[in-house]
């Protein structure tokens, strides 16, 4: 007697190797996911960060400012200072007694300052919270001027320990 | 998933007519998994996209306390590494001549001379205002790759293992002093351009 041939209509796929590594992959990048803050979602400029050789440390996440050392535009013309902290409360209180401030700054999550407000901010954060550590995050191919007038700054508000923020090579 | 194909297999047996329809006996059950599996890609996509890999790293920096402080150091103490404009490295001893000095020798100088001199050197790096910033962090990261090879060198070779390293270093502008120094350098290149 033949055999009958089974008539194919369609065909399935066992896909759940696939969905099995799919959700692997899935739910590792969403753990080690890590959003944008306000402050770096507001910046209108990119800053092209040092190479140094690899190091373990990184930045802390709380208790920190970063002063921020960049072009303002493409055109690589106008260098500015922007000052941003990571803890919301510090950050108010040292903008809340800052003068000169228009309302829509003291929203403003990261302010694009003069080095004379800088300094008076960095005055101010010393007093709202002694233990915040600071970072320069500057463009490498700024000039070190403005680094080092940053640098001098930091030091003679009793802020002698900082880091700068680099990329590793 | 796939057992399906093995419907009704022991089922040959005839029964009387009541009973027209035989029940299908499952084996197992075919699940449509297109849908999950669409969201699942779209949601994997979206997170490689918006995670960022290379995370910022740090390089700490501790400078004095006091600025403008006049400290009293011998001069034979001294290593100077200049940075110009140009971002041109050069080093002096003491109070002699600038030479010039390729940033990849910068690390073997600094093991060199910190050997020399154990825990007595200090080392002053003076930078130019207009140089670049990337440079003087490439500058301050050989120095500090040069540490390695200095506790290196004196644990292994000196066989010294309670070796308690102190590390000067200090970073400063460039004085007048340094600018006649570096000038017979730049003199030559300017005329070249």
């Amino acid at each position: 007697m033949p055999k009958v041939k089974k008539k194919r209509v369609g065909f399935v796929i066992d896909m759940t190797p696939l969905v099995d590594i799919t959700f692997l992959l899935l739910t590792f990048f969403m753990f080690t996911a890590k959003f944008k803050s306000e402050a770096e979602a507001e910046q209108k400029f990119f800053i092209e960060r040092p190479l140094a050789s690899a190091d373990t440390s990184k930045l802390p996440e709380q208790d920190l400012a970063i002063v921020k050392i960049a072009f303002a535009d493409s055109t690589k013309q106008d260098t500015s200072y922007y000052y941003e902290m990571t803890n919301e409360g510090d950050w108010t209180a040292v903008k809340s007694g800052m003068e000169g401030l228009t309302p829509e700054q003291v929203e403003s999550a990261q302010l694009q300052v003069s080095i004379e407000t800088l300094e008076s901010l960095i005055k101010r954060t010393y007093r709202v919270n002694p233990k915040t550590s600071m970072a320069i995050d500057a463009d490498r191919s700024i000039r070190f001027k403005w680094v080092s007038d940053a640098m001098d700054v930091l030091s003679d508000n009793k802020f002698t320990k900082f880091n700068y923020v680099t990329k590793k090579r | 998933m796939a057992g399906g194909g093995s419907l009704g297999g022991g089922g040959s047996k005839k029964r009387g007519k009541s009973s027209k329809r035989k029940p299908k006996k499952r084996v197992g059950f075919v699940l449509d998994m297109t849908p999950l599996v669409d969201i699942t890609f779209l949601l994997l996509t979206f997170f490689m996209f918006t995670t960022t890999m290379a995370t910022p790293q740090v390089m700490e920096m501790k400078i004095p306390p006091e600025r403008d402080v006049e400290v009293e150091v011998k001069e034979s103490q001294l290593l100077s590494i200049l940075i110009d404009d140009k971002g041109d490295v050069y080093y002096y001893n003491a109070q002699e001549p600038a030479e010039p000095i390729d940033m990849k020798d910068v690390r073997k100088l600094a093991i060199q001379e910190n050997l020399n001199q154990l825990n007595e050197l200090i080392i002053v790096l003076k930078v130019s205002e207009n140089v670049e910033y990337g440079q003087v962090v490439q500058v301050l990261d050989e120095l500090n790759l040069a540490e390695a090879g200095i506790m290196d060198e004196i644990v292994n070779n000196r066989g010294n293992a309670s070796f308690e390293r102190k590390r000067k270093f200090t970073i400063a502008d460039f004085t007048d002093d340094d600018r006649e120094k570096l000038a017979e350098f730049n003199g030559p290149v300017e005329g070249e351009e």
